[in-house]
């Protein structure tokens, strides 16, 4: 019972996907969103897709990307294996240490925990598409400044879920800051200086107490 | 996890039928891949994403009662300015729940009608009661989440800090069971889980929760856990209370603990017992013993009995600020 | 002799990490990021059982599997598995999805063993089952002793007895353990989430049967390790011979559930402690029982050791007196490995407990007591600075007299790394451009701690140039070769080796160009000089420029909840030297790094083994607890600079003492000792006396 329109043209395999990246790639308005949601609902709604590979068009960071995916395929599945875009970082497949955190029209949700055949229709926001221009954005300008990675791997999840924090709350206090990261994990323990990067992408100065001694 | 279909429900019927038997529904889908990541569940052979049903993702404020769909998000709830006036307690649960990216998808009706944590159970390899097998892995060994309470031999308790609050609330869920709206006290909600040791809930294969009532006739409400972790863990013990407090005194009094029990545990005596009473601090203890008097402890959950008297006493103080 | 500047631009001073942007916009590309042309998915079939005899394992239907290219059996014939997890078969296809399948349709026939043991006090008895055939559990090395341990008790003004417990810590590193492999005619490329590129290469080449120069190891980024990541592993060998039967790259990053059974842990300890001190203070007598468990890696057949399970004893304090007896317990459950200072967080807690207890036994201030009894005069500086920042004076209490029902208390502990010294068979190279521009190469990893940045600090200083303008190379193993990232070895390793390519860079500058001194201002001209052709230096580690060890102190102020019997960690004062400082920033980092790890040691973690199934209970973040940013205190850090000593690495030192310095203001807050890691609520609670007798059934 596969989609029908999965067999037209349009769609890729992986393998194709990514030796065209770039030229296949077509950027996308995002206040069309919504308008694409709505459309895609009522092509699909109540149509039963899969088991088997079904075309899923998913917007991210601006860009239509059209997969041949299997509908038991994670949206973080999608994006770092059927695509490029490995900036999303699996940590532990269970929605439990934020490594994967994309936005989702805007909200940070674990890319884990979502079908990527649910996210067609919404606008997805990884750390790739956060930099604009090749301009680094406050968020992750203010990382580097304090020292707010190590190995870096949560990097991309924690600059997410703050992204999301102070756009919705400029002017968060430490116990939101420490709220709206909960759901991040970092096993290098770079907690304090994440604290501090917010603050300083919220416009706050911040100093180091660090104190050296030259003995 | 298994290859399955998928499909989108635009109405409650077309999603039962959709569903059919060997079916699930899909709406935040953080249990459901959970479970379906370390095959726990058999099946299912469809998705059926219920997220496009009309209706069933707003708050309604009433006079008498709030309705919640079974579509809100938990962050839906955490964020209504007006909820937490009306029932903080609410609030307070809903904003303790998992995390941010989690909150942002799970549903009211998902967290109700979540799975059990119990490390057996989730444990792939692990042949449990509760999976259908033969024993109780945590009374023989590691039941530091356990229950204190339980009407069968599984010890894994409920989890839903939603359900525990709407209990002490006295919400109702109404239930598409059969073609029909069905109302269910959330005593009746999980009261197959206290019996049945495979049970999570009283929901059948193919029921579908359409939304919560929440009478407003409690004026006060609070919420309180305890985890080993300060954020992003579940709860050890939990607990909510609501009454209305007028005069000083309580009426409708309930109170109900969360992780201690397959079902939202309450004591009648002790709600009863509360009602009339000015709360301080020696009637919040008396309450909690008696809450408390009928726990089975086991080796390693024996300190939940401690902690939840702590707890309940106080939730039931904080029904007074 | 070398010597490092006096006055400096950049050493000793905040410099940014020089691989931060990729990592903030998701760029870079991690072991588990590569997309190698053509490449395939790798995943392991592991044992469902704690012990078993594995008698055949049939992939034909695995292979059917549409997407699959490749199956292989981790070993051939019968075999026999040891623990939960071990590797059984692996499989490449397409996709996830073709390799989820495919491992469900591979036929394993077995012969499941009934008797197992995961528990290191079951397994220690003598009729316990036996995790290796017709061999003890259990490994005693010969006692230590020396003085006259018996008379001096009776000597002692104050004895105490004391039973510490630590539990098995997983590594859990963000990134999992794993390598894509690509094996063709050519040879073997691998691109590894490694500490030791060179371990890997030659680790493969001796497993696959290859010469070491027909193998490739690259890690450019890597996503933590923590002592747990020097080998190809066994998921390293699969994916190379998936590699080869697919003719294809192969991507096997473990998953969790994987991580958590099979790639190493740091091992338990059981310490049984008897002490007495003089009635001025003076310790006199020490006792110690230690047993451990590194899982299989342990008992009779480990060959090398415990790894790790055996502890110091009796850690940084001399006593005249003293005997101890370390043994190790094999168990049915996965090796451990090097972790973060192998042996002395246990050690600390264990030793640092028994300090407290004994201070208040003698109605001692358990910092008096330390300083008394501690003969390392850096430490005795950082006690001193240490008790100022954090307000001992003030704040230390009898213990359990804070009022109220959430209780506040302090604590310290004194930590040392001896290991931490240099690789002197560190090399480099640096190739220095007409154009000016430079790039250093070592075959080094950086694992997050810094190394790049480190190596471009140190060059920019001696070039007179920016640590922008030093172009950083590691993770090759085509780079002159470097030490593994473990030990906190690597900046006392690369620092001298860069200085030394500088400085040879310099006079060839000179011998080529003739400019005397080619460094800041006249660094372009003298390059240009060059011509065309690039200049290539090579360097090796040099004398005189680093040291060891390094020592360090901490303090922890906790409020603990005795109703609930939650703790919180308010703040931790971390007072550390390690010679001369490279960079402050990055330095900062590994320290907070080094405390919150000490702390998920001291309150979360726990590796919770199942003695009726033989699994592992908690191979997830959800049951197996990692700090939050809500768990995390306010961390106030000293530095002390002592350039004279020359570098000195840090990452160990830093989460020694932690987790003894918490139990010890959880002990000083609510006047009982909690002796078990992790302080969990329910031990708070049960230290109290709150908890009802339950019969144990």
């Amino acid at each position: 019972m596969n989609d029908p329109d999965a067999a037209g043209g349009g769609s890729f395999s992986r393998r194709t996907f990514l030796k065209g990246l770039g030229t296949s790639a077509v950027a996308a308005v995002a206040a069309q969103t919504t308008a694409v949601a709505a459309e895609l609902e009522k092509v699909n709604a109540e149509k039963i897709l899969g088991p088997g590979e079904v075309l899923v068009t998913l917007e991210v960071n601006g860009r239509k990307l059209k997969l041949q995916l299997e509908p038991r395929v994670t949206l973080l599945d999608a994006l770092r294996n059927y695509s490029s875009l490995t900036g999303a970082k699996e940590g532990c497949d269970r929605a439990a240490c934020g490594a994967c955190t994309v936005l989702w029209d805007g909200t940070p949700i674990y890319s884990c925990q979502k079908l990527a055949i649910e996210a067609q229709g919404h606008e997805i926001t990884t750390v790739e598409g956060l930099a604009k221009d090749g301009k680094l954005s406050k968020v992750q300008q203010a990382f580097i400044a304090k020292d707010a990675l190590q190995c870096g791997y949560c990097t991309p999840g924690f600059i997410m879920s703050v992204t999301a924090l102070l756009k919705q709350n400029p002017h968060p206090t430490a116990d939101e800051v420490k709220h709206a990261c909960a759901g991040n994990l970092c096993r290098c323990g770079t907690h304090p200086h994440i604290l501090q990067a917010v603050f300083q992408a919220a416009g706050v100065k911040v100093t180091s107490k660090t104190e050296v001694i030259h003995a | 996890m298994k290859a399955f279909e998928y499909t989108t429900a635009l109405s409650t019927d077309s999603a039962r039928e959709l569903v059919a038997d060997k079916g699930v529904y899909l709406a935040g889908g953080n249990d459901l891949l959970g479970l379906l990541k370390d095959y726990l569940i058999p099946g299912p052979n469809i998705l059926v994403n219920v997220k496009s049903l009309p209706g069933l993702n707003r708050i309604e404020r009433g006079a008498n009662s709030w309705t919640l769909g079974a579509l809100v998000t938990i962050a839906q709830l955490e964020g209504d300015t007006d909820l937490s006036k009306v029932f903080p307690g609410l609030h307070d649960a809903a904003s303790e729940i998992a995390s941010p990216q989690i909150r942002n998808v799970a549903t009211v009706g998902g967290n109700l009608a979540q799975h059990s944590r119990c490390w057996y159970y989730r444990q792939r390899d692990v042949p449990c009661l509760k999976k259908g097998g033969d024993l109780c892995y945590a009374r023989e060994g590691d039941s530091r989440y356990h229950s204190l309470f339980s009407g069968n031999d599984c010890i894994s308790p409920v989890v839903s800090s939603l359900g525990t609050t709407f209990a002490a609330l006295d919400a109702t869920a109404v239930v598409l069971r059969d073609g029909k709206e069905t109302r269910l006290s959330m005593a009746e909600l999980y009261q197959k889980a206290w019996t049945e040791p495979t049970a999570h809930h009283s929901l059948n294969p193919g029921d579908l929760i359409l939304r919560v009532e929440i009478p407003t006739a409690r004026t006060a409400s609070a919420y309180l856990q305890v985890s080993d972790k300060h954020t992003f863990d579940w709860a050890l013990v939990s607990c909510a209370a609501a009454a209305d407090v007028s005069g000083g005194k309580l009426n409708q009094s309930r109170v109900a603990l969360g992780s201690i029990s397959p079902v939202p545990h309450q004591v009648e005596a002790a709600n009863a017992f509360l009602d009339g009473k000015a709360l301080d601090d020696d009637i919040a203890s008396q309450a909690a013993d008696l809450i408390l008097k009928e726990a089975r402890p086991l080796e390693h959950n024996a300190y939940k009995v401690p902690m939840a008297h702590a707890l309940i006493r106080r939730t039931l103080l904080k029904l007074k600020s | 002799m070398p010597s490092w500047p006096t006055e400096t631009k950049y050493i000793s001073h905040p410099t940014l990490r020089v691989d931060a942007v990729p990592k903030v916009t998701g760029r870079a590309r991690y072991s588990s990021d590569i997309q190698a042309d053509g490449w395939l998915y790798g995943m392991i079939l592991r044992s469902k059982w704690p012990a078993a005899k594995i008698l055949s394992v049939n992939l034909d239907k695995a292979r059917q599997v549409p997407g699959i290219k490749a199956a292989v059996v981790a070993r051939d014939g019968e075999f026999t598995v040891r623990y939960y997890g071990e590797e059984i078969a692996a499989v490449a296809g397409t996709t996830r999805q073709a390799c989820l399948d495919a491992l469900r349709a591979i036929e394993v026939k077995a012969e499941p063993r009934n008797e197992f043991a995961v528990n290191e006090n079951e397994a220690r008895k003598d009729d316990a089952p036996q995790v290796w055939e017709g061999r003890s559990n259990v490994a005693a090395g010969p006692p230590r002793e020396h003085g006259n341990v018996d008379q001096a008790f009776g000597e002692c003004a104050a004895v105490i007895e004391g039973f510490y417990t630590t539990p098995v810590q997983i590594h859990n590193p963000m990134e999992t353990h794993g390598n894509t492999v690509s094996w063709t005619d050519d040879g073997v490329t691998a691109w590894a989430s490694t500490q030791g590129i060179s371990s890997v290469r030659d680790g493969l080449a001796g497993a696959l049967q290859l010469d070491q120069s027909k193998i490739r190891v690259i890690t450019d980024f890597m996503g933590g390790g923590f002592g747990s990541k020097f080998g190809a592993g066994v998921e390293g060998m699969l994916a190379a011979q998936l590699s080869r039967e697919a003719k294809a790259p192969v991507r096997l990053m473990l998953t969790r559930f994987d991580q958590a059974l099979a790639v190493g842990n740091r091992p338990s300890s059981f310490q049984k402690i008897k002490m007495g001190a003089k009635a001025d203070g003076t310790l006199h007598a020490f006792e110690a029982e230690n047993y451990g468990t590194a899982g299989i890696g342990a008992g009779a057949d480990s060959g090398g050791g415990g790894g790790g399970a055996d502890l110091t004893m009796p850690y940084l304090y001399r006593v005249p007196n003293s005997r101890v007896k370390q043994s190790h317990v094999a168990v049915n459950a996965g090796s451990a490995r090097a972790f973060r200072a192998p042996g002395n967080p246990p050690a600390s807690f264990g030793m640092e407990s028994a300090m407290d207890d004994l201070a208040v036994k003698l109605g001692m201030d358990p910092l008096a007591f330390r300083l008394k009894n501690d003969s390392n005069e850096i430490r005795q500086r950082e006690y001193a600075i240490g008790a100022e920042k954090i307000g001992w004076k003030e704040k230390y209490q009898k213990p359990g007299s804070s009022p109220g029902v959430v209780k506040t208390g302090i604590g310290c502990a004194g930590a040392a790394w001896p290991a931490g010294g240099p690789s002197r068979s560190t090399q480099g190279e640096a190739q220095i451009n007409p154009d000016g521009s430079v790039e250093f190469r070592l075959g080094v990893q950086d694992i997050g701690t810094g190394t790049k940045t480190v190596i471009a600090v140190v060059a920019a200083e001696m070039l007179g140039l920016k640590p922008e303008q030093i172009t950083v190379k590691v993770g090759d193993t085509n780079f002159p070769p470097g030490p593994g990232s473990g030990g906190s070895t690597t900046c006392a390793s690369v620092s001298p080796t860069v200085y030394d390519i500088c400085q040879r860079g310099l006079q060839q500058l000179l011998k080529q160009t003739g400019v005397a001194d080619a460094r800041g201002k006249n660094w372009f001209a003298a390059c240009k000089k060059l011509g065309v052709n690039p200049l290539v230096v090579h360097g090796n580690w040099i004398e005189g420029l680093s040291n060891r060890p390094a020592y360090g102190v901490q303090f922890a102020e906790v409020a603990v909840d005795t109703e609930t019997g939650l703790v919180a960690v308010k703040k931790i004062v971390a007072v550390h030297d390690c010679g001369l400082i490279i960079d402050t920033l990055t330095l900062e980092s590994q320290i907070n790094g080094g405390v919150i790890m000490g702390m998920g040691y001291a309150l979360y973690e726990e590796r919770v083994m199942d003695d009726l199934s033989g699994v592992v209970l908690n191979p997830n973040f959800e049951t197996y607890k990692l700090p939050g940013i809500a768990d995390v205190p306010e961390i106030e850090i000293v530095l002390l600079n002592m350039p004279e000593r020359g570098v000195i690495g840090i990452g160990e030192p830093a989460t020694v003492p932690t987790a003894a310095a918490i139990g010890n203001a959880v002990a000083n807050a609510i006047g009982v000792r909690v002796g078990s890691l992790p302080i969990t609520p329910a031990k708070v609670l049960a230290a109290l006396g709150k908890v009802p007798h339950v019969a144990t059934t």
